[in-house]
């Protein structure tokens, strides 16, 4: 087991004339033990981070460090890593066994009934005991998942590293693999790299996430920091799903003026945004309201576009009478509650659970009320951050 | 209470079951068609080689005789044929060792790595093929005499490898494109060195391919005659030009011409036996390992 230190690393592809930029100078510390995150949406330079990390491709600039070793020359045989790829990259000429076997004959001295006395208890630990005399084109989605997974762990890695590993699976499997993923780190407490386009899985997963966009790094943090606490308006639309609502306007003499309503700033956001006069409100769904009447000044008349149902909640795009763009934005409810389609209703944008970004720079000005529930949750999730770095 | 007659759902399976039977019989037909096709000439020149002295080209052609091996028995007892046929064994197989020790790394290193103007380089191992044989066997003459290469086997064995070189770099850079790079990548997370990976995971994976131009570059090599008949006199004269000499510029000797044809054939249908389960996957050029 190893720490990982990325230090100023930036990778561009390409001639210094026409070059892309795939990572532009992320620096991170990851603990030993810890469960890291990256995640972004495609191009954003996660995958390109992680095989990094590997050795698969060779920075530009930077450092990286595993363990107290700075592995900047080293390939990745000698990084002494195990990675799980998206698409599993089974070997396809190998039984199971064999594919388990072949990492510990290629990078250590053990004897071939030692290997088989480990390629024997993973297996039986992913529960593929039946499989290991199979070829991977005779097995299932999921069991091909499992063996990428024993083929990873059999090694016994100082760092486990993996790019999307779930992104094949069915939704059902999907979720019940993230369950066992998620077990099987704590169990072994290796330091894991994740990599993901999926928030859901980011949230579910990582002790803390690593939010990437165009190479550069917008946010580290845990999950319930990343979704309460954005530091911009990137991580606050990319994490949570649906996506948070944004209304774009300009403020003067404390009110808000959007194309859709105007909104009455509160005490606490005037301080926030001080002198700003251009900016974005952005609200959750699960955090607007929708009511029959006008509850206050800062309610708007809005007409229900559609209305998807989910079960236990609804999600109703509406948009607002006064808008002149087919724009709508979402509002989770109750899934009892009926609403129908053209229906009017008011629109709430509580204060406490706002947030206010710089249309500029998109950084945040103006953070949601934490409330004590929230803060204790997310407190608890910091220390036992803290507790496993501690006690490895 | 309904009778069959009206029944349209009846009507309906009963024109579905003869629109079966028809497609079946169309199918049925043009196969036997086209097998007889490809067969006949293959029974032809069997029966034909089969047949006595001066019953092997009888207008109309006897249908009916008593098979006798005499033919076989004067070519195997040549001395000429015996060593046509070694001599192209020999050459042909060399050729084939050669050309994918050179073509599959070749084809790999343009699959896998960024080549400088890779498709120029592509489109000019092909040039090698663009330009019909004839037009270029009077510079190969030339060219193989002064290097003292005429006549000799080294010297057909890489013509043959000339022949074959763009069709297998070509057919194996496609392999090489369908098997993804991640099986790479995980061994050598896994320990093993580019090398390593390259021997023992892309090179078995690659095997139904490299089977598919081995067996394409041995025929090309093996039914090759323009360049046998320029380039050879004596030592290195390859099969197919034992075969042409039947062809007299008086008279045919087609008894034997069938019997050096047909045991022409045997090689090759000897070495699709063996590699036959390799070489149906191998023509779907690797993508069903594309997972």
């Amino acid at each position: 087991m190893a720490e990982i230190t990325i230090d100023d690393v930036t990778k561009r592809f390409g001639d210094s004339t026409e070059a892309v930029i795939a990572v532009d100078d992320v620096s991170l510390d990851i603990d030993d033990g810890e469960f890291v995150v990256f995640v972004g949406p495609s191009g954003s330079g996660k995958s390109t981070l992680m095989r990094i990390v590997a050795g698969l491709e060779t920075q530009t600039e930077g450092d990286i460090e595993i363990g107290d070793t700075v592995v900047n020359q080293l390939g990745p045989r000698a990084r002494n890593i195990a990675m799980v790829f998206q698409n599993y990259a089974l070997y396809p000429n190998m039984t199971v066994e064999e594919n388990m076997s072949f990492g510990l004959k290629m990078s250590t001295d053990k004897s071939s009934d030692d290997i088989e006395a480990s390629v024997t208890s993973t297996a039986e630990m992913m529960g593929i005991e039946d499989l290991l005399d199979n070829k991977p084109g005779e097995l299932s989605g999921g069991q091909q998942q499992r063996v990428a997974l024993g083929r990873a762990i059999v090694r016994d890695p100082n760092v486990f590293l993996m790019d999307e590993p779930l992104s094949n699976l069915d939704a059902k499997l999907r979720t019940q693999m993230r369950t066992e993923i998620n077990r099987l780190q704590n169990d072994l407490d290796v330091t894991t790299l994740y990599v993901t386009h999926d928030q859901t899985e980011a949230m579910t997963m990582g002790d803390r996430l690593v939010v990437l966009n165009q190479g550069e790094l917008q946010q580290v943090g845990t999950p319930l920091e990343c979704f309460y606490r954005p530091v911009n308006q990137f991580v606050a639309g990319f994490i949570g799903s649906p996506s948070m609502n944004f209304f774009r306007g300009t403020a003067q003499g404390g009110i808000l003026q959007c194309e859709e309503f105007e909104y009455r700033l509160s005490e606490r956001m005037q301080e926030s945004v001080g002198s700003h006069g251009d900016f974005t409100i952005g609200i959750r769904p699960e955090d607007l309201e929708l009511h029959a009447e006008a509850v206050d000044q800062n309610s708007f008349e809005v007409i229900v576009d559609v209305v998807e149902p989910m079960g236990s909640i609804s999600y109703v795009y509406c948009r607002s009478e006064e808008q002149d763009s087919e724009e709508t934005f979402v509002v989770e409810v109750d899934g009892k509650r009926p609403i129908n389609e053209d229906q009017t209703l008011y629109a709430h944008i509580p204060s406490t659970d706002a947030h206010l970004f710089d249309n500029a720079t998109g950084e945040t000005l103006h953070q949601r009320k934490f409330d004590s529930e929230v803060r204790m949750a997310s407190d608890q999730q910091f220390q036992s951050v803290d507790a496993s770095s501690d006690s490895a | 209470m309904a009778t069959t007659d009206s029944d349209p759902g009846s009507a309906q399976r009963l024109d579905k079951e003869t629109r079966e039977t028809l497609v079946s019989v169309a199918r049925h037909t043009i196969l036997l068609t086209w097998s007889f096709v490809i067969l006949f000439p293959l029974y032809w020149l069997a029966s034909m080689s089969l047949k006595p002295p001066g019953q092997a080209n009888t207008l109309p052609p006897d249908w009916v005789f008593l098979p006798t091996v005499y033919n076989y028995i004067t070519l195997i007892q040549s001395s000429e044929f015996v060593a046509a046929f070694t001599n192209s064994l020999f050459m042909v197989s060399v050729s084939v060792i050669l050309v994918l020790l050179i073509g599959v790394p070749a084809a790999y290193v343009l699959s896998r790595y960024d080549i400088p103007m890779e498709r120029d380089v592509l489109v000019w191992i092909l040039s090698s093929r663009m330009l019909p044989p004839i037009a270029v066997v009077l510079p190969f003459f030339l060219i193989f005499r002064e290097l003292n290469l005429f006549d000799s086997r080294i010297g057909m064995i890489l013509m043959y490898v000339s022949i074959n070189l763009s069709l297998v770099v070509w057919v194996m850079k496609a392999f090489f494109d369908g098997i993804p790079e991640t099986l790479e990548e995980a061994a050598r997370v896994d320990g093993a060195t580019r090398f390593q990976a390259f021997r023992k995971i892309v090179l078995p994976a690659a095997k139904p391919g490299i089977f598919s131009v081995a067996i394409i570059s041995f025929i090309f090599a093996w039914i090759e005659l323009l360049f046998g008949l320029v380039l050879t006199s004596f030592e290195a004269v390859p099969v197919t030009l034992f075969v042409y000499s039947f062809i007299g510029s008086r008279s045919i000797e087609w008894g034997m011409l069938a019997a050096a044809s047909t045991s022409m054939i045997l090689p090759v249908a000897i070495f699709l036996i063996v590699v036959n389960k390799y070489l149906a996957a191998g023509l779907s050029f690797g993508v069903v390992i594309k997972e």
